[in-house]
């Protein structure tokens, strides 16, 4: 009997614990960046269930809903970095040049560090990735920064995940390092070209076996069942996509006409030093550059990194993300922006996008987040200045409609350094 | 034979002529623009006169030389080039091609990087056309002991032409422990930087003695003279305390221990630190020791605030510590010199006030390396490092309009705006191309 009371009362409790977080919020009176639907000044901006349910310059806010004054700060979509390495406890299987069995949810670590101190610059979605090791590395995982929550509820429910390829340098140095292959560019594209012609045949195997069984065959049995080939697998079925990291302009060719040829969805090339010499073909082939403003030189292959670059994609049409792929840089994406307008002739929304919605398209979350619009998660940053302003500083961090970075809570500035 | 003496004659006139035009300096008047002298207060719709590589005078009205090239500033700012005081400019060669930083060995203090410079390095061009004019550039960082630093200023056809001051300080790295060998530990580093420095100590006694004996016996001086010892010779000047010793730090145990051996030695000591800076700025500024700040953009530990050393700059000034920026990032082999105002703008945005910021880029490293008399401001007398940009230096969005090095106009271009050229042509050609 008791027993039955205290696992009744623990239900409630639980409830009331969801009930708690349910997540309505509403902040007001500050400069709204939609990213989509232009600037909105003094507006109000209203979530409820997670969700933007209310915004505009004239919004009433339901009664019983927690509201936040934000007159005089700048209100914009939670920022989202598409390529980096942080809340995992580990990062390659440098084992072998192909194991898409490797899936980076196994070594998320929600209470990780770096989620709190990338927070604080108001990035609210990420994808983390597999490392580049290997020609078919794991399969990514694109998570939403909730700190020290289930593993469960960080990760993105709904979207396709995406598998990590690799080519040039990296591979060719590891294996070719170890006296094995890929020790070439051409190794590594045998590598992979390999891997999917198998996974043709082991697909095909599988086929076949579901349409006998549909038919009511009898007396068959069904193939073996090998985790590299199930991964490879579901690319073929289009259940999962590909980010593929490349740096020279012949491998980014290479990789789209690859993927072509085995019907697989190329949706980021990573890295992307010579993106702009190849523009016109990553634009037809829609797949969005992810990569940095200004690295140059730290190797061979990314010596011909050039700032000026984003004006040529931009113009050629393609969907251009800035990425991090640093737990350091990671932390002030909008910095990162304001140098394309140093750079490039460009409107400053498209420097925005490059942060916020850009990098939504490129994870096929555009109906999600990326810009705040009603219907939208509840990912916001807040920010003292404008965001492609030098000395803005992150005040707060939402993500659907919870806050998970708070300035006055966590800076030096407002609680020293001892407490 | 006439014919040819006099045709060789002409020749010469010829190369005489050509040679001093090119030495010859351009007068350039720069005028309406806001001038941001750094020391002293702005001017608004300011003149700036440069005569024969100097600037000559800084005003309100400033009427042009004849001759005057006449550069219109308006709605922008002028600045002093900014000064990057630990970097591989000149050296950074091609990935590939082998480094030539960091010799090997543990103690290398006779490496002088002058010796490997090369005037066509690109990270020249890419670093100069962003408004840095000047930099410090270093034989290596990686060992105990590292080598000579040369000052250059980023303009001249030959490595002689650029540099400004040779020797210009000794790299000691606190960190640097090698496995497996010695020093393998951190004591092991003190220890033999220590043993280093009594050696040079010696050294120089020594010398002295001989010195004085020669001048007893002039005909034996060649036996009375110790035996020349290279490595002893670069560091002879260190522990004279003619030479700045600059110490590489990364944590807070690295700077405790650079402290104390300045101390001990008499150095004129630098310190450069990626973290743990916030401890020691009281005892910085009491034994007003300069820093090179390149933890800006260092990750705090997980129980530390997330803007400890975003804010960092902030204490330093807070405290009067002198110091200057360095954003080496990934080492000072990252080419992105050019990224100094980055940590700037972080700190600014992190309590910092901008004006400390941005002498924190431009006077404030010129007078740690001892060149602040010559660069790091715009004053009358300086040699014309000036750069024209669209908005303050620490917004990440200025653009740099025109650089001007020692008096000379630079060419906005470097083998980046030549790549972003040929393949903006070739982009649009085949998008031309396939719409027919």
């Amino acid at each position: 009997m008791w027993r039955k009371i205290i696992m009744l009362a623990a239900v409630v409790m639980l409830l009331v614990a969801v009930g708690s977080s349910a997540q309505d919020l509403a902040l007001k009176g500050g400069m709204i960046l939609t990213i989509t639907q232009g600037t909105i000044e003094n507006g109000t901006i209203v979530i409820q269930n997670g969700k933007i349910t209310a915004l505009g310059p004239n919004v009433a806010v339901p009664p019983g809903i927690e509201v936040i004054d934000v007159s005089g700060k700048f209100v914009m979509p939670g920022l989202i970095d598409t390529h980096t390495h942080i809340a995992i406890t580990d990062g390659n299987e440098a084992t072998d040049p192909v194991t898409p069995q490797i899936w980076m949810r196994e070594a998320l670590d929600p209470s990780s560090d770096a989620i709190r101190k990338t927070l604080a610059g108001g990035i609210t979605t990420v994808k983390t990735m597999h490392g580049s090791a290997n020609v078919i590395g794991g399969v990514n995982v694109t998570i939403k920064l909730k700190y020290n929550r289930p593993i469960e509820e960080m990760i993105v429910k709904g979207v396709r995940h995406q598998l990590k390829m690799a080519l040039g340098e990296n591979p060719k140095r590891l294996y070719g390092g170890r006296g094995r292959s890929p020790s070439t560019r051409m190794g590594n594209a045998y590598v992979a070209r390999k891997a999917f012609i198998e996974a043709r045949e082991y697909k095909a195997k599988w086929d076949k076996y579901e349409k006998d069984k549909a038919a009511g065959k009898k007396d068959i049995s069904p193939p073996k069942k090998d985790l590299k080939m199930e991964t490879l697998k579901m690319v073929l079925e289009k259940k999962l996509s590909v980010d593929c990291h490349t740096y020279r302009a012949e491998e980014i060719i290479w990789i789209i006409d690859f993927c072509q040829e085995f019907g697989i969805d190329l949706l980021q090339l990573s890295h992307c030093i010579d993106g702009y010499k190849v523009a016109d073909v990553m634009a037809q082939a829609k797949v969005s550059f992810g990569g940095w403003v200004d690295w140059w030189g730290y190797k061979e292959e990314a010596y011909d990194g050039c700032p000026y670059g984003f004006k040529i994609m931009h113009d050629a049409g393609v969907n251009i993300v800035i990425n991090s792929d640093s737990a350091d840089e990671g932390r002030y994406p909008y910095l990162n922006a304001a140098k394309v307008l140093k750079y490039n002739d460009m409107p400053e929304i498209e420097a925005l996008k490059m942060i916020t919605l850009n990098a939504a398209v490129s994870l096929e979350m555009e109906d999600r987040i990326g810009s705040l619009e009603v219907g939208k998660d509840g990912d916001i940053a807040v920010f003292s200045h404008h965001p492609l302003d030098s000395t803005t500083r992150c005040l707060m961090t939402i993500i659907e409609g919870e806050i998970f970075f708070d300035f006055d809570k966590e800076s030096i500035m407002v609680k020293g350094v001892h407490q | 034979m006439k014919k040819i003496n006099s045709v060789l004659a002409f020749m010469v006139g010829l190369f005489l002529v050509t040679g001093l035009l090119a030495q010859a300096q351009d007068t350039i008047l720069i005028k309406n623009g806001k001038i941001m002298p750094v020391v002293g207060n702005p001017i608004a719709n300011g003149s700036l006169l440069i005569q024969k590589g100097k600037i000559v005078k800084i005003g309100t009205d400033i009427s042009a030389p004849a001759d005057a090239k006449i550069i219109d500033a308006q709605g922008m700012y002028v600045y002093p080039g900014m000064v990057a005081p630990l970097t591989a400019v000149g050296v950074t060669g091609y990935p590939g091609a082998g480094s030539d930083t960091d010799e090997v060995g543990v103690s290398t203090p006779h490496m002088d990087v002058y010796d490997a410079l090369n005037p066509e390095d690109d990270c020249i061009d890419v670093t100069r056309i962003d408004g840095v004019t000047t930099v410090m550039t270093v034989a290596g960082t990686r060992k105990v002991i590292n080598g000579k630093t040369v000052i250059l200023n980023l303009e001249g056809s030959l490595a002689e032409n650029m540099v400004m001051k040779r020797y210009a300080a000794q790299i000691f790295n606190m960190g640097a422990k090698t496995q497996g060998k010695y020093p393998s530990t951190f004591m092991g580093v003190n220890t033999l930087i220590r043993d280093k420095l009594n050696q040079a100590q010696l050294y120089v006694e020594k010398q002295k003695k001989a010195q004085q004996k020669d001048k007893k016996k002039k005909d034996q001086a060649e036996d009375n003279q110790e035996k020349r010892n290279l490595e002893m010779e670069a560091l002879a000047p260190v522990v004279m305390g003619k030479v700045p010793a600059l110490f590489m730090t990364s944590d807070e145990v690295q700077i405790r221990n650079a402290l104390e051996i300045i101390k001990e030695y008499k150095l004129k000591g630098i310190i450069y630190a990626r973290d743990g800076i916030l401890k020691y700025v009281m005892r910085l500024a009491k034994e007003k020791i300069p820093v090179i700040w390149g933890g800006t953009t260092t990750i705090p530990q997980r129980w530390e605030p997330f803007d400890l050393n975003y804010h960092a700059a902030a204490g330093l000034a807070a405290h009067g510590v002198l110091f200057a920026f360095n954003e080496s990032g990934r080492g000072p082999g990252s080419r992105n010199v050019r990224r100094q105002p980055v940590p700037a703008s972080l700190s600014v945005a992190y309590g910092l006030s901008e004006e400390e910021a941005i002498k924190a880029i431009t006077i404030n490293p010129a007078k740690i390396l001892g060149i602040d008399d010559q660069v790091g401001s715009l004053e009358e007398g300086k040699i014309a490092n000036v750069i024209i940009c669209s908005k303050s230096l620490i917004q990440l969005s200025s653009r740099i309009h025109t650089v001007i090095i020692k008096g000379k106009i630079i060419p906005m271009t470097s083998f980046q705006t030549r790549l972003r050229d040929m393949y903006k042509k070739v982009v649009q050609e085949r998008i031309q191309k396939q719409k027919k």
